[in-house]
């Protein structure tokens, strides 16, 4: 093995840890928002401002934990997508746009992340002297962060999919199922923006459609594509073996 | 060309556009008292329309077996659910 | 397994040899058909859900549906659905003028379908029935709404298709994403029909 594909395989681990990452936010988030806070489903936009700040009061303990927890698991978002946009930029020759494009979005997606977190933690700081008023409306501000910022990933996804179907790899770096399912993902994700117009039902944003069938898929989605991520960079790793063992060398420099 | 037009899948459309026509009576109180039959009829109506529509115009009927079992049994199951919560 | 098929099929030869079934389009395409059907059929369970908690509302609101309209999108989608159907054909017999013209006339129906739709949101805006009137209004814009993205992103593809089919050779690679193609155009139709009937016909029970 020659020195630049030692250097190749370190980064490979790298990269791998980089997807793996992704996986440790959905655990964090099923055992922090889930167990911790208790807000699988959230509370009803229909609460009382009153009954909604008693939840918070009973909680704060619980909340305070589980958002110190996702302040750090939550920031595996960014560390998650560049373990994507590597792949992408494989699949790119010439200008690799949609790969800064992806740079941007996954980059500015990571505020809407922490955000959750930093804001009910600021709920529990004090929620017993605090208007219950103001709570109500911190706690649908968080809601609103978290499915009214569809948008950026959604266009993430998409650019994920017009990636594979440009990718000029034989053969291509993901599957090519991979880009049907991430268009799939991105249509899916719309329905969030419903949640402005209703307070109960399947479209609010504790329903069935807008909470439960969203959540699944979008971190269903980093969960899948974590598993294709890792496989892609094994079989990227598993070239540069048998390349330089043919004296060829270099099959993850970029392609020019 | 003519059998291009002549052809099995014209012959689906005007069946497609005929069991149309056939709901459309049914959602207006034609052939039965009972709205409840109605309303059954019309859902089995429309899934027989969505299983022409799978099988010929997406072409499932030449798919492999596997594909065409799973979504004749979506279609089974999907009019089953709709049909029972309609009666329900 | 190869040989084994071939000495069944060839034992009974009324059933079909496996490598003349093939999947329509590509793999990946049934990924996203599938999950849409997902999608829907949760829809789908939703919306008679909801009908049978609020059924004196769901009767008034069926009520005021303009049921023509309905009906002249529903014989519009199956026509284009038909047209493609079509299409495909065509494109087997390498008739590629007829395959640009038969996608051109999905496209048109789907335009049609379109141009339907605006009108009855119209109506019913003017008459003042909105997301947030009631229950019924809410599922019948939001289930319609998302039909209708489909049917925009379907009629890209078919516009992609009608330029892509022009110059022929329908072999391979090229025959597959025409398929693929297709069968999105088809899910749009069929998600339509079954729309149709909750949304428009079901009556009383």
């Amino acid at each position: 093995m020659d020195r630049f594909s030692e250097y190749l395989a370190r980064d490979v681990g790298v990269a791998k840890a980089l997807a793996w990452s992704g996986m440790a936010l959905v655990v964090s988030l099923v055992i922090t928002q889930g167990f911790l806070m208790g807000f699988i489903p959230p509370p009803s936009p229909a609460l009382s401002a009153e009954e909604l700040a008693q939840i918070f009061i009973d909680r704060k303990i619980g909340i305070r934990i589980g958002t110190l927890i996702q302040c750090i698991c939550y920031s595996f978002w960014g560390t998650w997508a560049i373990s994507i946009v590597v792949c992408m930029r494989r699949m790119e020759r010439g200008i690799p746009v949609l790969t800064y494009a992806s740079i941007a979005n996954a980059g500015g997606a990571w505020v809407f992340f922490l955000l959750m977190p930093i804001t009910w933690a600021m709920i529990a700081f004090r929620p017993e002297t605090m208007d219950p008023k103001f709570i109500q409306i911190m706690n649908d501000y968080v809601w609103f962060i978290f499915i009214l910022s569809w948008p950026p990933f959604a266009f993430f996804m998409i650019f994920i999919a017009v990636a594979i179907f440009r990718d000029h790899n034989v053969p291509t770096i993901y599957p090519r199922w991979v880009a049907f399912f991430n268009l799939w993902c991105a249509v899916l994700i719309s329905p969030a923006a419903l949640i402005e117009f209703v307070k109960t039902g399947p479209f609010a944003y504790d329903g069935l459609i807008s909470f439960w069938f969203i959540y699944i898929v979008f971190f269903g989605w980093i969960m899948v594509m974590s598993v294709c991520t890792l496989r892609a960079l094994t079989r990227a790793a598993e070239r540069v073996k048998a390349e330089t063992a043919g004296n060829a060398g270099g099959v993850l420099r970029p392609a020019t | 060309m003519k059998s291009l037009w002549l052809s099995r899948t014209t012959l689906i459309w005007t069946l497609l556009v005929a069991a149309t026509l056939i709901s459309w009576e049914l959602g207006h109180g034609v052939g039965f008292d009972d709205a409840r039959a109605a309303g059954a009829a019309i859902l089995v109506v429309t899934f027989i329309k969505v299983r022409f529509v799978v099988l010929d115009f997406m072409e499932i009927r030449t798919a492999p077996r596997w594909m065409r079992a799973l979504l004749e049994a979506w279609i089974v199951l999907c009019a089953s659910i709709l049909i029972g919560l309609f009666l329900s | 397994m190869s040989e084994e098929a071939a000495a069944i099929s060839s034992a009974a030869p009324s059933v079909a040899p496996s490598e003349t079934r093939h999947v329509p389009g590509e793999g990946g395409i049934w990924v996203l058909i599938g999950g849409d059907l997902v999608l829907f059929s949760v829809l789908f369970i939703v919306f008679l859900t909801m009908r049978a908690e609020q059924l004196p509302l769901f009767e008034q609101g069926r009520a005021q549906l303009n049921q023509g309209w309905g009906l002249v999108n529903t014989l519009l989608m199956l026509s284009s659905s038909w047209f493609v159907a079509t299409a495909i054909r065509a494109a087997r017999l390498q008739l590629a003028g007829v395959v640009a013209r038969c996608f051109g006339a999905a496209l048109a129906c789907g335009a049609g379908f379109v141009v339907v739709k605006f009108f009855e949101y119209g109506e019913k805006i003017s008459a003042g029935l909105t997301l947030t009137t009631n229950d019924f209004f809410m599922l019948y814009f939001i289930y319609t709404g998302i039909h209708l993205i489909h049917v925009t992103i379907g009629m890209g593809v078919l516009t992609f298709l009608v330029s892509y089919s022009r110059s022929g050779g329908f072999t391979g690679d090229k025959m597959r994403n025409l398929e693929s193609g297709a069968s999105f155009w088809h899910l749009v139709d069929l998600l339509w029909i079954v729309l149709f009937a909750l949304l428009y016909l079901l009556g009383g029970a």
